[in-house]
């Protein structure tokens, strides 16, 4: 009565339906059951089927269909039993269904561990790949704390008018130069303003041996705080004398620096400097403890040595000698003018009466910057940049990406015949699918967390080098919200990648059945 | 039919199968299979057997007719409950490469009680657990040695693997043994002793045991023997 139609394979419900309504069962003798098969349920219903008895209640789904099947022919007549809704059997059943996915897992961790060579360089790319695109990351969150430590304790910082960036960079982290000065006067007057605690001045311009030198006061030590804690010295003392100078961390290690020593300063900042300041050197009086900022870097002396070794300089030569600091008035060593001076506030409700202050200011044009929000502008400026950066870790991590999904791919087809053979040990199709997902979810776990632990090392392995060299403080320690969230980016994706080889051992499963290819 | 009879292990009624846009490959009125019963069903390359196998596996559903696996009708079932149905009621024994060659002799015959709850339960009612089970009829077949349960199944030799297959197929006491052509990459030897084993196991199983294979010689040893060409109404044109 059927003329062959097409082939029926995993039922689609179309085809469920289309199945019920062509042909229907003809008497099958129903049989006592026994108690709590899983396929019980089923089998009872199907049972029960043949016969043609009206009303019988149905299960959940379809119920059209149900009535289609008993209305277009059922032969003989067993009875119809009515259904208990859910047995125990079924609850038995649904417990062992997850038995079958935790094994479908050791399964699938058993067959990738038969391939561990060609998984385990998988694994590596995936793991080197997390590790860049976490530890760019991290870099990145460490160098913006660092840059944020290094100016704190400072309330704003005043220059000659420029933006905010340029003139944050050239005090706080010595990169680039002043264009014009702040004159002495402004800075007194500024002093001298309801609100302000304190104010450092600062004047740049020479160097020494490519760190830059820092004419300022006491007044630095006391005040500029790097990471909310104040500046301490390790060894000697702060300025005494005109000619006293105290070295950066950094300055004093790889100079080889010790109290005692004399130092030339050059004029200038450039690193090949003909043009010294030997005629009067320098006594190293201090040593700054690390901070593990840009005040590692730099050499400070009194704003009066640097005043009187510029006394003999005209028109950036020098000419004849410095005079004898006890013949000159006490007034020849106060400067004209400063490159810009930090300012501490007794509130930091302060802060924009004072700024609006010091860009009102008439006496020539001026502007006070709140290191926080100059390091804002910063960050955004160099947006572009790192959203190249993240492209960049994102692509790497794509790659290792495909290389997973090469693995799996070149690897499904001769493993058919291990789908043929858990097919024919009751796995269904989609047993077949998350086995692959399992392996490739696997996969993108263990690079994961290989790849966090690689970061982990590195971090700890480099931590000193990195604090010596860039202020860098790198701390291994559990992820962060960001970290948990690019882990997590990284397993979904090796589970969207996995969808791939799942999606085609799953039509494969449904193809070959339980035949095994030989 | 005579309704004093137990209820058959395997019954299959009037199946039609075609693939699609072809003329009917299968057209098979009746077989039936009674439990602890062995039938050799004879069938040459290209008549259609592996088509057979999926029908009776239920991972092909036919045009019309239908099939009962242990008295459960497979044929309306949905696709999910024929996955069930055939772990439970059917033990599977191919010809080669029944194993997954990375997991342990061991897991390998204690697949099927993963998948299939039915013969997880008889496993353990008879044995007190699937290991043991495993264990049991490994032994049964000659496989005690005392490392070879541990031991990877792709380290074995072909023989060793089809014995451990058989001991996965019959586990846990499936309604039917379907071997198909079990015994062709084992020598003459080898094959003589192979099957009398799978007799004795079936029959110690109370499974039925449904042969398929192209060599009739061994088709003696068998209480029925059919031949695949002859069951068949279609008369398809050999050239898969």
């Amino acid at each position: 009565m059927n003329a062959p139609g097409r082939p029926k394979r995993e039922s689609s419900l179309g085809e469920e339906v289309a199945k019920r309504l062509e042909g229907s069962p003809s008497g099958a003798p129903g049989r006592p059951k026994r108690e709590s098969s899983p396929g019980e349920e089923v089998a009872k219903r199907l049972e029960g089927s043949p016969s043609g008895a009206p009303g019988r209640p149905k299960r959940e789904s379809s119920p059209g269909e149900e009535v289609a099947k008993r209305l277009e022919g059922s032969p003989s007549g067993a009875p119809g039993r009515p259904k208990r809704e859910s047995s125990p059997g079924e609850e038995v059943a649904k417990r062992l269904e997850g038995g079958s996915i935790s094994a479908l897992w050791r399964i699938a961790l058993a067959s990738l561990w038969s391939r561990r060579f060609t998984v385990g360089l998988t694994v590596l790319t995936i793991l080197l790949s997390v590790t860049l695109f976490l530890g760019v990351d991290r870099i990145r969150e460490e160098a913006r704390t660092a840059f944020l430590r290094s100016a704190s304790g400072v309330d704003l910082v005043v220059g000659a008018r420029a933006h905010p960036v340029q003139l944050l960079l050239y005090t706080v982290f010595g990169l680039g130069e002043a264009t014009q000065n702040v004159s002495w006067d402004a800075y007194q007057v500024a002093g001298t303003q309801p609100g302000v605690a304190w104010t450092v001045p600062i004047s740049l311009g020479d160097s020494h041996q490519g760190f830059r030198v820092i004419g300022t006061t006491d007044a630095f030590f006391e005040h500029v705080q790097v990471a909310g804690a104040p500046i301490t010295l390790a060894e000697g003392t702060a300025f005494d004398h005109v000619y006293d100078a105290v070295l950066g961390a950094d300055v004093a290690r790889r100079l080889g620096y010790a109290v005692g020593e004399s130092i030339v300063l050059a004029h200038g900042t450039a690193r090949r400097n003909p043009q010294q300041h030997d005629d009067q050197p320098f006594v190293v009086r201090g040593v700054l403890a690390p901070t593990g900022s840009p005040i590692d870097q730099a050499v400070y002396v009194s704003l009066e040595g640097i005043e009187a070794i510029h006394l003999n300089w005209r028109g950036g030569t020098r000419v004849g000698k410095i005079p004898a600091l006890d013949t000159l008035p006490p007034e020849a060593l106060q400067p004209r003018s400063i490159t810009a001076f930090y300012v501490g506030l007794e509130s930091r409700l302060g802060v924009f009466a004072f700024q609006r202050w010091i860009q009102q200011y008439r006496g020539e044009p001026l502007s006070a910057i709140l290191p926080g929000v100059a390091l804002q502008q910063l960050w955004s400026l160099l947006g572009t940049a790192e959203t190249a950066l993240d492209v960049t870790t994102s692509a790497v991590v794509l790659t290792g990406l495909i290389g997973l999904l090469a693995v799996l791919l070149a690897t499904l087809d001769e493993r058919r015949r291990e789908m043929a053979v858990l097919r024919a040990v009751g796995a269904g199709p989609r047993h077949i699918f998350t086995l692959l997902l399992a392996e490739a979810l696997w996969l993108g776990v263990l690079g994961t967390l290989l790849g966090y632990a690689l970061l982990q090392g590195l971090c700890l392995a480099v931590a000193p080098w990195l604090q010596a060299h860039y202020g860098l403080i790198l701390q291994p320690g559990w992820p962060g919200g960001g970290e948990w969230a690019r882990m997590g980016l990284v397993v979904a994706a090796t589970g969207v990648v996995g969808l791939l080889p799942a999606l085609l051992a799953y039509r494969h499963s449904v193809a070959d059945g339980v035949k095994i290819r030989y | 039919m005579p309704d004093t009879n137990p209820a058959p292990a395997l019954m299959a009624k009037d199946l039609v199968f075609a693939y699609p846009r072809r003329a009917p490959l299968l057209d098979l009125p009746e077989l039936r299979l009674m439990p602890g019963h062995t039938l050799f069903l004879y069938g040459p390359s290209g008549c259609g057997k592996s088509t057979l196998l999926n029908l009776l596996a239920g991972t092909l559903q036919p045009q019309a007719g239908h099939i009962l696996l242990a008295g459960h009708e497979l044929t309306s079932a949905r696709s999910w409950q024929r996955d069930r149905l055939r772990g439970d009621c059917l033990g599977f024994l191919f010809q080669q490469f029944n194993l997954l060659p990375f997991l342990s002799v061991l897991d390998n015959v204690m697949l099927p009680c993963r998948f299939a709850p039915g013969r997880r339960q008889r496993a353990v009612q008879h044995h007190g657990s699937v290991r043991a089970a495993a264990l049991a009829l490994l032994a049964h077949l000659g496989l005690d040695g005392s490392d070879l349960p541990r031991r990877r199944a792709g380290q074995l030799s072909v023989g060793q693997q089809q014995r451990v297959a058989a001991a996965r197929a019959l586990i846990g006491q499936p309604a039917v043994v379907l071997a198909d052509e079990p015994t062709s990459a084992l020598d003459a030897d080898t094959q003589a002793r192979f099957l009398q084993l799978l007799f004795d196991e079936c029959r110690a199983n109370g499974s039925a045991l449904l042969f398929v294979s192209h060599d009739q010689r061994l088709a003696d040893a068998f209480d029925e023997v059919r031949d695949l060409r002859e069951w068949n109404r279609a008369t398809p044109k050999v050239a898969a």
